[in-house]
């Protein structure tokens, strides 16, 4: 840090990093624009998404620290002996971070204090999870008076957008799914009633739908809608729903012998579970179900790691079984997905409250 | 035939009433915020089912059970939601979960 400091006038380069499939790209890139630019200095930095909640934390941070270990080497590989610096940080954990103007802020704030005037971004970077922040973030550091590019990668990216293409196929599914809710909640009266409710049904529903279809289509759904696989899961999901109510019916049940029980025997314990599942519709769902479910609540979800409350021993060892997390498989990837380890025996779950007790599970 | 769907109502409205109850008992005695939201959902998941079940078998089978069935699928996904919301919300400001032997907050 201390070399930016003593020659701001030459410049720098800051790069946000955090995991992605271009990160290698990209350093080689910044290095690259370092050496065009004659910047003396390239920061890298990975703004921290998390507050300070002791073990979480750590492992978060000692994830980040080896991801700036990475990149360092592979920057000092580019770099190969030309005279540009390379630093790393781990920057922002004092802020929760949020929204893309908290991290324009960091970074900005970063960026001043070591006279760095040029931000390189990884088309892929996305520190809010699933949530897509990059192109905010790159106007908030343009507005900011950065010269923000992103480096140019040769395999096309798959960003994820707030909205996607749409399409007629996306416009299609929109309408025909508002048409007939609205008829459903008209009482069908297209088909039951006379003929001036079935042109009346037929035209307000027709515009209705229309209206709501056109505003509605390049954001409900990103990427190419698949209506045969759809349907599929939508049949899979239907024999899901009873199983789950089950569940639910079995642990309602249980928890209202606790709460009604004079010595109130709970013992809570926050958990790690990493589910075994992908994509954001697949996550929600379990997160949902174990939530619905009384006993288990889902607190945070971070990629994978579903942080679980707990609130007896047989909810706790319910969910490191698994069998929620098997059925939200079969409903999204079929019957044979469903039969992969349970997560205790995969060694994917841990209980992160710290008791004064020995001889915890 | 009337007795008996009647009599099926009045015993789904009190399993209603009895969930709903025992989640308001639950959030009283429960110790913290972590534990009080798991009992909230009973009210939502097995309250409510029970009390749309009752309207269902009341209203007899027409168009308007299919309303009351989505009201129910509403509140199966808006429940976990706020639910976890306030859960996050709660973990975010760095609030311990309550374990045996600590004081009751």
């Amino acid at each position: 840090m201390s070399d930016a400091e003593s020659e701001p006038d030459a410049g720098g380069i800051l790069v946000p990093v955090g995991e992605s499939v271009t990160l290698r790209n990209t350093v080689a890139y910044a290095v690259q624009v370092a050496e065009e630019t004659d910047a003396a200095v390239i920061h890298f930095v990975v703004p921290v998404a998390w507050r300070d909640f002791g073990e979480t934390s750590n492992a978060e941070r000692s994830r980040s620290g080896s991801l700036l270990e990475r990149v360092e080497v592979w920057a000092n590989e580019d770099v190969d002996g030309a005279d540009v610096s390379v630093e790393t940080a781990i920057i922002g954990d004092d802020e929760y971070l949020f929204s893309p103007d908290d991290y324009a802020a960091v970074l900005a704030a970063y960026a001043s204090s070591n006279g760095l005037d040029r931000v390189v971004v990884d088309p892929e970077y996305s520190p809010g999870g699933n949530v897509p922040l990059l192109r905010p973030l790159e106007v908030e550091l343009v507005r900011r008076g950065f010269a923000v590019e992103e480096a140019p990668i040769g395999q096309p990216t798959r960003r994820q957008q707030l909205l996607g293409r749409g399409g007629t196929a996306g416009f299609g599914i929109i309408f025909v799914i508002t048409f007939g809710f609205y008829q459903l909640l008209g009482g069908f009266t297209i088909v039951t009633g006379d003929a001036f409710d079935f042109w009346y049904e037929l035209l307000t529903g027709t515009i209705t739908a229309a209206v709501v279809a056109g505003a509605l289509h390049r954001i409900t759904i990103s990427g190419t809608p698949h209506p045969a696989r759809t349907a599929i899961r939508v049949g899979r999901l239907c024999l899901y729903i009873p199983y789950l109510v089950y569940e639910i019916v079995k642990s309602n049940v249980l928890i209202t012998f606790i709460i009604l029980h004079p010595k109130l025997p709970i013992e809570p314990r926050m958990t790690r579970v990493q589910s075994a599942v992908w994509g954001g519709p697949a996550i929600t769902t379990l997160a949902n179900s174990i939530t619905l479910t009384p006993g288990t609540l889902t607190v945070r979800s971070d990629g994978h790691d579903l942080y679980v409350h707990a609130l007896f021993p047989a909810a706790r060892e319910g969910l490191f079984d698994g069998a929620l997390e098997r059925a939200v498989r079969f409903v999204f990837y079929g019957r044979a997905s469903a039969a992969i380890a349970t997560p205790e025996e995969r060694g994917d779950c841990e209980i992160l409250t710290e008791t004064d007790e020995e001889g915890e599970v | 035939m009337n007795e008996i769907r009647l009599a099926a109502i009045l015993l789904l409205l009190a399993g209603g009433v009895f969930f709903t109850f025992v989640s308001a008992v639950g959030v009283i005695r429960l110790p913290d915020v972590y534990a009080r939201a798991h009992t909230a959902s009973q009210t939502d998941t097995l309250g409510a089912g029970f009390v749309v079940l009752a309207v269902v078998l009341a209203y007899g089978f027409d168009a308007d059970v299919i309303k009351a069935v989505l009201l129910l699928v509403f509140i199966f996904v808006t429940n976990p939601t706020a639910a976890h919301a306030a859960a996050r919300a709660a973990y975010e400001e760095g609030i311990e979960p309550w374990t045996e032997g600590d004081e009751r907050r």
